[in-house]
């Protein structure tokens, strides 16, 4: 069984994140920009209300088993200051039926990619 | 209904949407993305590097360096999955590191904006 972690972060925090996640062993990461807002509604600044704060989004799919470490490897590393502030991010979390690798055209189950050195 | 989210070369998009229609695939969405995977490298260029060569060293370039790819999601029924699957490997397999990943995940439903149709009425 495998899942999509889905990570909205802060632009600048990618970099950290992407070095985190490659440290802790996983390496393989899609990364693009996206536009959003949260709970807050967007950042108002004075008399200007901006509702589209840019973020970065990373998608990973790994194990299941890996789940809440690769979570808190993100959550630890995206978060501003120890308390963490509005605007660091949300991580969702989906299942991803089936794997394939194009280049092999292998169909991967969680058992084959456990024994693959990171 | 099923979504199948591939991230291929950025190269091979033109292939993509040719084998893509011709399995049966009129609507999808792409866009470009950045990404990594395990990592591999050239043996040859390893071992060149190990040796001290500098030209060597540079093809290696920094850890974990991200490549532009193109992220395609179509979502489908069922029955058609398997096909679209292998026509995407088809169309983007080279056999080198770096083809891409093809991703099969459950969707509970969609819904067709313009007439409010729902389920798989309104992918078809």
């Amino acid at each position: 069984m495998m899942i999509m972690i889905r990570a909205i972060i802060r632009p600048e925090k990618s970099d950290a994140v992407l070095a985190a996640l490659m440290d802790a062993g996983f390496p393989a990461v899609t990364k693009y920009s996206v536009a959003g807002r949260g709970k807050q509604r967007g950042i108002k600044i004075g008399e200007v209300t901006y509702d589209e704060i840019p973020k970065t989004m990373l998608v990973s799919v790994v194990n299941a088993a890996d789940r809440d470490f690769v979570i808190d490897t993100i959550m630890k590393t995206a978060r501003t200051s120890s308390k963490g502030a509005f605007g660091d991010g949300k991580i969702f979390v989906s299942e991803v039926e089936d794997v394939y690798t194009i280049s092999s055209g292998v169909k991967e189950t969680a058992a084959a990619s456990e024994g693959v050195p990171a | 209904m099923k979504e199948i989210i591939a991230v291929v070369r950025m190269n091979m998009m033109n292939q993509t949407k040719k084998a893509l229609t011709e399995a049966g695939i009129d609507a999808f969405f792409a866009h470009e993305a950045q990404g990594r995977g395990k990592g591999f490298v050239n043996p040859d260029v390893l071992k060149g590097a190990g040796l001290g060569y500098e030209e060597a060293a540079s093809l290696l370039g920094e850890k974990g360096k991200l490549y532009p790819k193109r992220m395609v999601t179509v979502v489908t029924r069922d029955d058609l999955v398997d096909d679209v699957v292998q026509a995407i490997i088809e169309a983007n397999r080279t056999g080198k590191p770096g083809d891409g990943k093809i991703f099969v995940l459950p969707i509970s439903d969609s819904v067709r904006v313009r007439t409010g149709e729902t389920g798989e009425k309104s992918i078809v």
